[in-house]
């Protein structure tokens, strides 16, 4: 079998992004059950209003965090499928040259459901870390009889067992799209995307055109780039709102969740553009260009995508906080007033623009590394 | 005039320390095709990797023109190659995602040459320059190769086995395209083979062993590539 558990290993990306999933899904889907189970109990209309606001906030979030962390998994799976395909593809070429099925060959991805099944796991044994605390600030207010924690097998099997069943046969049938191609082409390594950059007739320097084929080459990775950047974004400047909207333990956890996702995020598209473009980034420097103009052709391309995320995840956490504040918590008592707070988005602005350059920057500089004369003993 | 003096390289820590190049000295003159010859393990591109800068020595001396590369920073052996040197490899290392043009403007944009169609007429593949790497040949891919180096109109070309990866008929046409070009455009072209008939092409051969230079000899009775064995 050519992909093997060890394979599955790397793919903790996928499992970091389910685990912040699951972590902030059972938070809320536990609660959400064992609110749904006091409503009999609910016995003013104040009460009623701040109920249904409850019941609503946990739904939003569980829709709103859940559905985009699953999206982005499925989009991240997709990418290291590919990944896997394009950087095996003599391996994998010579097993279809065997006679091996394309299916024969695809069902050994299921193997990447296990980094599903991990992040779920963890993320599920997680949230009951956070569990006391968070129904702790949740029953602090008088008008909800106070909730006990109760534990919700139905959970278990809809947060952590499915998601690993299903991500292991997207994993497969994605996997058996991509293998479906002339063995011939596996084997050259030939590339699809050849095609749309044939028209060789403008006068870009050398340089542009590495820097349009890098982009060309791994359009997913703008998309991780721009996520890494909207996550930043959103979930610090909503982190900051937290503190007086919510509680200070829901600022401190979604700046948690919204830091490890950006980095995980960056971490991944990064150093896939490096590896991937590590033997032409060796040839530019055994031909004199110097580690500046490496970086500009590998890494700058995906500068503005990162800028736009960010501006599309402050605009998101606007949205939403919006959402909540005029539509959930209408009629509320006590919900404080809610504008956007430009200090603090200039505030996490500065901060990603230092450590977003401070860290191509860094990645520039390891260019460096990359051991000229490895291209001559290969 | 490349001079190399005493030129010392080691591989390997403790026990398994062993010497690659062992006191090698040379000297290369402008314009000179030279033939590195020697088994596989005897050191010739070890030789190859110091002489052109990819590589630190750890004794000894090499100087262009006067110009020591030993002492030179990162920054400084950049510049170096940039403006000196370009290199033919036996797997070609072109760039898969661009088309042939482009891959060759890798190397013409370093040396400000705008217009790349002569350099790739030279090769024989202007008709193919809208092409991507993996639609050509073996032997048409080393031609980019070639013209990727050409274009950068180096004063050293260094060649390591360019022809090992080619059928017999393709690499007497790319040798031979070699020996062509350097002979009209005049620049230094330094070639490791372990082929002994190839070397015969070459204006002086130095042979390697072990690390050491067991041999100079001037080719008198210098040959095409169409004149030599395979």
């Amino acid at each position: 079998m050519i992909v093997s558990i060890k394979d599955s290993v790397k793919l903790f990306g996928i499992s970091i992004m389910t685990c912040c999933a699951v972590t902030v899904c059972n938070l809320f889907l536990n609660y959400y059950l064992d609110l749904a189970a006091i409503a009999d109990l609910i016995d003013n209309p104040v009460s009623q209003m701040l109920y249904d606001a409850q019941m609503m906030t946990a739904k939003v979030v569980c829709a709103v965090s859940g559905g985009c962390l699953a999206a982005t998994t499925v989009v991240m799976l997709f990418f290291y499928i590919k990944h896997y395909i394009d950087s095996h593809s003599r391996e994998i070429g010579i097993l279809k040259a065997l006679g091996y099925s394309d299916f024969k060959i695809a069902r050994g991805f299921s193997v990447f459901g296990l980094s599903v099944f991990s992040g779920c796991i963890i993320g599920y044994l997680l949230s009951f870390v956070l569990m006391p605390r968070f129904y702790e600030l949740q029953n602090a207010d008088d008008y909800i009889p106070d909730i006990a924690i109760s534990i919700h097998w139905e959970l278990f099997v809809f947060l952590v067992l499915l998601p690993a069943v299903a991500f292991s046969l997207i994993a497969v049938g994605y996997s058996m799209i991509k293998l479906n191609q002339p063995c011939v082409n596996l084997l050259k390594g030939v590339a699809k995307e050849q095609g749309k950059s044939r028209d060789g007739r403008d006068k870009k320097s050398f340089v542009e055109d590495m820097k349009s084929s890098v982009l060309r080459g791994r359009k997913t990775l703008i998309f991780f780039i721009a996520f890494s950047a909207f996550c930043f974004s959103a979930m610090i400047q909503m982190s900051a709102s937290m503190k007086d909207l919510a509680s200070e333990m829901m600022g401190f956890m979604i700046f948690i969740i919204g830091v490890v996702l950006a980095f995980t995020t960056l971490y991944i598209a990064v150093t896939t553009v490096i590896r991937s473009n590590q033997q032409s980034v060796t040839m530019m420097r055994v031909f004199g260009y110097e580690s500046a103009e490496c970086k500009r052709s590998v890494l700058d391309g995906y500068r503005p995508a990162a800028y736009i995320g960010f501006v599309i995840g402050s605009v998101y956490q606007y949205a939403l906080l919006r959402i909540m504040v005029d539509i959930v918590f209408a009629g509320v008592e006590g919900v404080p007033a809610y504008e956007f707070d430009f200090p603090v988005c200039l505030i996490t602005l500065a901060a990603f623009i230092v450590v977003y350059e401070g860290i191509m920057f860094a990645y520039g500089q390891s260019m460096k590394e990359i051991p000229l004369k490895q291209i001559m003993s290969e | 005039m490349i001079e190399i003096k005493n030129l010392t390289k080691y591989y390997g820590r403790g026990e398994s320390r062993f010497k690659a190049l062992d006191d090698v000295s040379v000297r290369i003159n402008d314009g000179e095709f030279v033939v590195i010859l020697g088994a596989s393990g005897s050191g010739k591109s070890t030789f190859l990797n110091v002489i052109s800068g990819l590589e630190a020595m750890d004794g000894g001396s090499v100087a262009y023109d006067g110009q020591t590369l030993e002492r030179m920073s990162e920054k400084e052996l950049t510049k170096f190659r940039r403006e000196n040197t370009a290199y033919i490899f036996q797997q070609y290392y072109l760039l898969p995602h661009l088309t042939v043009e482009k891959n060759v403007r890798m190397g013409a944009d370093l040396a400000h040459n705008k217009d790349i169609l002569p350099v790739l007429e030279a090769v024989g593949l202007a008709e193919k320059r809208r092409k991507f790497p993996a639609e050509l040949s073996g032997g048409e891919q080393q031609r980019v190769a070639i013209a990727r180096a050409l274009a950068k109109n180096p004063r050293v070309l260094f060649l390591d086995e360019p022809t090992g990866a080619l059928d017999e008929k393709t690499g007497r046409l790319v040798l031979d395209y070699m020996i062509n070009l350097q002979a009209k455009q005049d620049f230094t072209m330094i070639m490791v083979t372990h082929n002994a008939n190839i070397a015969q092409t070459a204006d002086r051969i130095i042979k390697m062993n072990s690390g050491k230079i067991v041999g100079i000899t001037e080719n008198a009775d210098k040959k095409t590539a169409y004149e030599i064995g395979w």
